[in-house]
């Protein structure tokens, strides 16, 4: 199971569980444990929606590095 | 007016260019329609006045040339036109065709005096480049690069092209601080400055592509956001090197340059066109929802279907145990009533049986009695039959005895020693024992020899042995 989905994956996984529970594929045994990683699934893409890990610094940094060579393309 | 020197007839400067002016003024005495391109309109803005520099070109070389005169009031008539009818104002490297005087001056020399612009030809023109572009595109298969490019599912880092003051950027921000406010939606932006409009956009919009391009990693997307500039001055955005810029852009370009006129180049090949800014953030945070929503779904799904999943099992559960217990109840009432009845039928048939046993019992004691009274009075009959036969018989068997022991009193009279010594028997001793050989008898011995009358001594004279039994 890949613990640090993107939100793609992430989102993919969470359907596919869903989908598996609405057609009752799921035993009470494993509901637990899909109800568990679905709420992680949900809190992974909650958080993409309200946070980003871009640093302006950094962008600035890169784009004072490379300005040089913008007219070369 | 002309002074003789030396024998030459010589003019001032001011004669010439005079006698030039009107020449001029009664060769050209109206106004003529003239086709030209506008290199530049040399816009003062201190007086008002132009000074466009047209040319006409022949395979890109300059030809015909001419200095020209637009004066302000003509200026601001034909400006209005252009922008309501062009959407464009008046700018430089346009063809034009223009209602113009042919004038001399003396001190400013030869120029033309423009009165009107007919609109029209130069949006002939503008729409004839803009096809262009489009076609170049097409032909050189880039028209729908961007379009086919993926956008992120979640769109959330933002390159924004645009500038600072601008309305379109502000209304762009308030969309998403609204998005933040309502739904938590967190966007990362980063504007990159350039001019929007004009021809100088060009130039200034590639080299902030550019820019973005480097550091393309940063971004999911990137937004060119104008607004509240009018309609004015966008065939910038037919341009043929922009276009191919945005067509080839390693990410999706979204536009929002918010006018009403027809669509730009640059939008149509651009990923989409929102064509408003505020349309554009709408969008984004659209893609967001379009996220959000199936994700908020999937967790009321989830709670819901699981909390019936558990009910459900409840109620099988509760159904089964219901069941087992009335069916282990049946069976427990089954077998009690099984047992009971067995119990019951035991119970039945010991006390027939004990009755029926005790009958016999009964039956068998009768019969024993009467069985040994029988035997009883028969035992004793053969008894008392017997005591009279033993007494018969021993009375017999007496008498019988009686008569035996007679005979045997005979026997033994007969066989008594005088009996046979009368008979002519005699027994020899010796020493006073019999003797019945001669073995023992030695010559001279004395014998006692007894006869039924008498006794005779004698002495041993010889022995002779007898022959066996003779």
């Amino acid at each position: 199971m890949n613990e640090n989905p993107n939100y793609k994956e992430a989102f993919e996984e969470l359907q596919e569980i869903v989908s598996e529970i609405e057609q009752g594929e799921i035993s009470v045994d494993e509901l637990s444990q899909k109800v568990k990683r679905a709420s992680r699934l949900i809190n992974i893409c909650k958080s993409k929606l309200t946070t980003t890990e871009e640093d302006v610094n950094k962008i600035l940094r890169e784009l004072d590095t490379v300005t040089d060579d913008n007219d070369e393309e | 007016m002309s002074e003789e020197i030396n024998g030459k007839k010589i003019f001032s400067l001011l004669e010439v260019t005079k006698s030039i002016q009107k020449t001029i003024a009664d060769r050209y005495k109206s106004s003529y329609w003239i086709k030209a391109e506008m290199n530049k309109l040399n816009y003062y803005r201190h007086s008002g006045h132009c000074y466009p520099e047209l040319v006409e070109k022949v395979n890109g070389k300059v030809v015909a040339q001419l200095r020209c005169n637009l004066w302000k009031d003509d200026y601001i008539k034909i400006n209005n036109t252009f922008q309501r009818i062009l959407k464009e104002p008046l700018k430089d490297g346009i063809k034009i065709l223009f209602l113009a005087t042919i004038n001399f001056h003396p001190e400013y020399g030869l120029s033309l005096r423009i009165i009107d612009i007919d609109p029209s030809f130069t949006l002939g023109d503008l729409e004839k480049e803009k096809q262009e572009t489009i076609k170049k595109l097409k032909d050189e298969g880039i028209y729908n690069r961007n379009k086919e490019l993926k956008l992120p599912i979640l769109p959330q880092r933002i390159a924004i092209i645009s500038v600072e003051t601008s309305k379109g950027y502000a209304d762009f921000l308030k969309v998403f601080e609204s998005a933040k406010i309502s739904w938590r939606y967190h966007f990362f932006y980063f504007l990159f400055p350039s001019l929007l409009q004009g021809d100088n956009a060009v130039p200034s919009l590639i080299k902030q592509l550019r820019r973005i391009k480097k550091v393309k990693q940063h971004f999911d997307v990137v937004a060119i956001i104008r607004g509240g500039g009018g309609d004015v001055g966008l065939s910038c955005y037919n341009s043929y090197s922009l276009a191919k810029e945005i067509a080839l852009f390693p990410i999706p370009v979204l536009s929002g340059i918010g006018h009403s006129t027809n669509e730009t180049v640059a939008e149509m090949i651009s990923f989409e066109n929102a064509i408003t800014p505020t349309k554009l953030a709408e969008l984004l945070i659209q893609k967001f929802h379009n996220f959000s929503v199936p994700v908020q779904k999937a967790e009321e799904k989830i709670i819901d279907k699981s909390k019936r999943l558990i009910k459900e099992e409840k109620t099988k559960f509760a159904s089964e145990v219901k069941l087992l217990r009335s069916v282990t109840q049946g069976i427990i009432i089954q077998n009690k009533n099984e047992v009971n009845q067995q119990a019951q039928a035991l119970f039945q048939q010991s006390r027939f049986r004990i009755r029926k046993e005790k009958d016999n019992l009964t039956f068998a004691g009768e019969q024993i009695r009467k069985g040994t009274y029988q035997f009883c009075t028969s035992e004793k009959q053969s008894i008392m039959q017997f005591a009279v036969n033993i007494k018969k018989d021993i009375a017999s068997y007496l008498k019988q005895l009686k008569l035996i022991l007679s005979g045997t009193e005979q026997n033994l009279i007969n066989l008594s020693p005088r009996s046979v010594l009368k008979r002519g028997y005699s027994i020899t001793q010796l020493n006073g024992k019999s003797i019945r050989t001669i073995d023992q008898l030695k010559e001279g011995e004395i014998l006692n020899t007894i006869l039924y009358e008498g006794i005779v001594l004698s002495s041993v004279k010889s022995t002779k042995k007898s022959l066996d039994n003779e």
